[in-house]
């Protein structure tokens, strides 16, 4: 190497490593990351002990990572990289042309036979009807979309056992009979309000109610520039982006949440989630221990209990057609026996709804009873 | 701290260069000091204290040493003291617990495990500071008198936790005195950027199939042809970090000024188990053979005495990997095949055609890899013994995963030839000068990009 080309090389080096420093400290830290929709690690309290543990370097290290300049066109290109290494997994998530689907990991036993135990134990101390219905995700029910052979857990056994001897809500034929329309989204792990329509006449058709048309309703486009959850872990950022829709029109229904423990008027969407990332959480305002929706139209004193998790806010406003009050309570964050709640409520039908994913890996399920 | 990481590379690597290089030469060694503390302190910081008494100890019989020089009953004296010191050191944080558990099964006593985590490197840095008292005696290398520059050895940081081992002697003159070059610092960054490339590019984007596979075993599910990807996965994967490792390190060394050892000279293009050794881990090898296998008599006392001193050479190196059995029996393993090869195979592998003589070697190797990735025992022989048939051939993921790393593969095996470095060498100087900052900056831009999502980055040599 000649004197001045070994400068150049040494410069490049230098400038590259030390131009990224610069950068880094020059940059003002971020809250939170709206492409990952999750908040970012800051800089950590230095003290001796945690020096000496680890903990203290590692969240040096997450911060790090966490506010390194360009962060999301970093975590892109290693996408396109991966995808050029002729791959279609990233990040547990599957390419499959133009939609992302999520991997199901196999669910640990014990926790999965304990699931489908306290199911049985709520229908056991319940006086109301308990009804099960898992959702399948879109591995699924779209799993010709899968590459071939893609290793991810086949949920096809769960969604015939799980609630053995309990009448089931079967969402699994209802979307799979739908499975040529957008019924879950391309970027994101949730159902579309299309897929949530057909669940929710699955849930009708089981509980004996009148099913709903598609007539019935007007389709409002919420948002065009929907990008899901898929589209943050996997790092695919190419796709176009989700259009999300609302059908219920919100007149005639009351919505309440019990966000901090106390009633609060609420509404069935949450618009302001459309401005931002997190746009599934329109529906009902996202995850809440305790939301009822009222419908004054029906006046038959019909109460259906969801144990929900977020699949159920899109279906909910459908089910509000036909129910008086429609109760969507989050295991996670209501920590109540639901069988106690439903009878001092008055209610007569429970429907377990959980999706697949949820269910398989949730640890809260103790808590029904 | 490792190199692959942002940590390392945007905040500790960028200050050290900087200080290195404005502080006057005669504050280069303590500076080098100080921050290899620092590196080391980072992920360990009570364990600082053992790179002192290293120092301290070391140091002191290195004087003591030539201190008797002319009464050589002292002299070997104190040399056998630095060595069992060394010895004791990387025997108690290293075996004690392997050893506690199996003597007293053995035995029928009770010894206490302590379930110490082990110092990160110490099988390395151990090596190397016993080959200085020794260099010292054998007057390979001059006693070093300044405690600080002696540090310096001790501590490196460039070659502390993942190798190549580095011999005293190599570096004894450069420790004192050494020019930096503008030329070198090009050359190691190059360096650097190769080993980077190595590490997050290649080992890491194989990895995650030998974990993949493994987890399969453990579920019971594994095929003969899952359970060779795996395999391979694991042979290229710990070949690439390794050496990149390597690479990295001697990137490093060169920019301070220092030239160390090669340790990986494309140990997959061998043509038997003997040649495998000769280019794997070479710094290694060559420490067992000159401080083991030599003063053991080597192969100059006859055919039994030569066995017994292989078997206590690759007993120790087998152990070395790390303290368990799989580690032991890969070790025995590798030394059946040496002797065999030394005894038996010689003449039929002269007869052999060549690319006959590759896939053996290969084949050898990774299932070896095999028996060195897998502690437990039983799950290890479920492990081979499904990849030699007890399983079904192949099932669907099977396909899936081989299509998902084809390409992956296809890059791991140019990449273990020499194939790469030939036509860089036939290029026009014009087009090397054109191409390295690109693949230099592709290296580090993909490999920042790998490192920022950071989702697989294991550091495998924990157990070393």
């Amino acid at each position: 190497m000649t004197k001045s080309y070994s400068r150049f090389i040494t410069a490049f080096f230098a400038i590259f490593l030390g131009g990224l420093l610069l950068w880094h400290l020059v940059l003002p830290d971020r809250d939170r990351s709206e492409t990952e929709n999750r908040t970012l690690a800051q800089v950590p309290a230095f003290t001796w002990e945690g020096l000496k543990d680890g903990s203290y370097t590692e969240a040096l290290e997450e911060y790090f990572a966490d506010q390194f300049p360009l962060r999301d066109s970093w975590t892109g290109l290693k996408a396109r990289v991966e995808q050029l290494l002729g791959k279609s997994q990233f990040n547990d998530v599957f390419l499959c042309g133009d939609t992302l689907i999520s991997k199901v990991e196999k669910p640990d036993p014990d926790l999965l036979s304990n699931n489908l135990s306290y199911i049985q134990r709520l229908a056991e101390n319940a006086q109301a009807n308990v009804y099960v219905g898992m959702i399948p995700s879109a591995a699924e029910v779209w799993k010709d979309k899968l590459p071939y052979g893609a290793d991810t857990w086949d949920q096809s056994d769960l969604l015939v056992s799980a609630g053995e001897g309990l009448p089931k809500v079967d969402f699994n034929a209802a979307l799979t009979a739908h499975a040529e329309e957008p019924i879950f989204y391309r970027t994101d792990h949730h159902w579309t309000t299309l897929g949530a329509f057909y669940g929710a006449n699955a849930v009708l058709e089981t509980l004996g109610k009148e099913l709903l048309k598609v007539e019935d309703f007007t389709v409002e486009t919420a948002a065009e520039d929907f990008n899901g959850t898929l589209y943050s872990t996997s790092g695919i950022h190419w796709l176009t982006p989700d259009t999300m829709e609302f059908w219920v029109s919100e007149d005639g229904l009351y919505v309440t949440s019990w966000r901090s423990g106390k009633a609060e008027e609420s509404s069935l969407y949450d618009r302001s989630y459309l401005a931002v990332k997190d746009k599934y959480s329109a529906f009902l305002g996202g995850n809440q221990p305790l939301c009822v929706i009222k419908n004054e139209a029906v006046t038959d004193g019909s109460k259906l209990l969801l144990i929900r998790d977020s699949y159920s806010d899109a279906m909910a406003p459908f089910l509000a057609q036909r129910f008086s009050e429609v109760h969507l309570l989050d295991l996670r964050y209501y920590r109540m026996p639901a069988s106690i709640y439903a009878a001092d409520n008055g209610i007569e039908d429970i429907l377990v709804c959980y999706s697949v994913q949820n269910f398989i890996s949730d640890r809260n399920l103790v808590l029904l009873k | 701290m490792v190199f692959s990481s942002l940590i390392f590379l945007f905040a500790y690597l960028v200050l050290t260069l900087a200080l290195y290089f404005i502080a006057p030469l005669k504050w280069r060694n303590v500076l080098l000091l100080l921050v290899s503390l620092v590196f080391y302190g980072y992920g360990e910081p009570v364990y600082i204290l053992i790179m002192f008494a290293s120092i301290l100890i070391d140091y002191t019989h290195g004087l003591l040493v030539e201190k008797y020089r002319e009464n050589d009953k002292k002299a070997r004296w104190f040399v056998g003291q630095s060595v069992v010191f060394n010895l004791l050191l990387l025997g108690f944080f290293k075996y004690w617990d392997f050893l506690a558990v199996n003597l007293s099964a053995l035995l029928g006593v009770n010894i206490p495990v302590l379930g110490i985590p082990l110092p990160i490197g110490i099988s390395f840095f151990t090596f190397q500071t016993m080959s200085y008292t020794i260099d010292v005696y054998r007057q390979d290398a001059p006693v070093q008198r300044n405690i600080l520059t002696f540090g310096t050895f001790v501590t490196m940081f460039p070659q502390l936790i993942a190798g190549p081992i580095v011999k005293y002697k190599t570096v004894a003159r450069e420790l004192n005195d050494r020019v930096h070059t503008t030329e070198d610092f090009a050359l190691g960054a190059r360096r650097f950027c190769v080993g980077l490339a190595k590490k997050v590019l290649l080992a890491n984007a194989i990895g995650a199939l030998w974990d993949t596979s493994l987890a399969t075993h453990t579920a019971g599910e594994l095929t003969v042809l899952g359970g060779w990807m795996g395999l391979f996965a694991y042979g290229f994967q710990i070949y690439f970090d390794f050496s990149g490792y390597s690479d990295m390190a001697i990137g490093l060394g060169q920019i301070f000024g220092f030239r160390f050892n090669e340790n990986f000279r494309y140990p997959y293009c061998s043509a038997s188990v003997t040649e495998f050794w000769r280019r794997w881990h070479m710094s290694l090898t060559d420490w067992f053979r000159e401080y083991l296998y030599i003063p053991l008599g080597g192969n100059r006392g006859g055919t039994a005495k030569t066995l017994r001193n292989i078997l206590i050479v690759w007993f120790c190196t087998g152990f070395w990997h790390g303290a368990s059995w799989n580690f032991i029996f890969w070790g025995l393993y590798f030394a059946a095949w040496l002797i065999l090869e030394k005894y038996v195979m010689r003449d039929i592998l002269k007869k052999t055609p060549a690319l006959m003589k590759h896939i053996y070697t290969i084949i050898v190797v990774f299932v070896g890899w095999g028996i060195f990735a897998v502690e437990d025992l039983n799950l290890c022989g479920g492990y081979l013994s499904a990849c030699f048939g007890s399983a079904s051939l192949w099932r669907a993921a099977d396909i899936y995963y081989l299509k998902s790393y084809a390409l992956t593969f296809l890059l791991l095996v140019i990449a273990s030839t020499p194939w790469g470095k030939n036509t860089w060498h036939r290029l026009s100087v014009r087009a090397q000068q054109v191409l390295t900052p690109i693949l230099m900056g592709a290296s580090l831009i993909i490999g920042t990009a790998y490192l920022v999502d950071g989702s697989y980055n294991p550091f495998l040599y924990f157990r070393f």
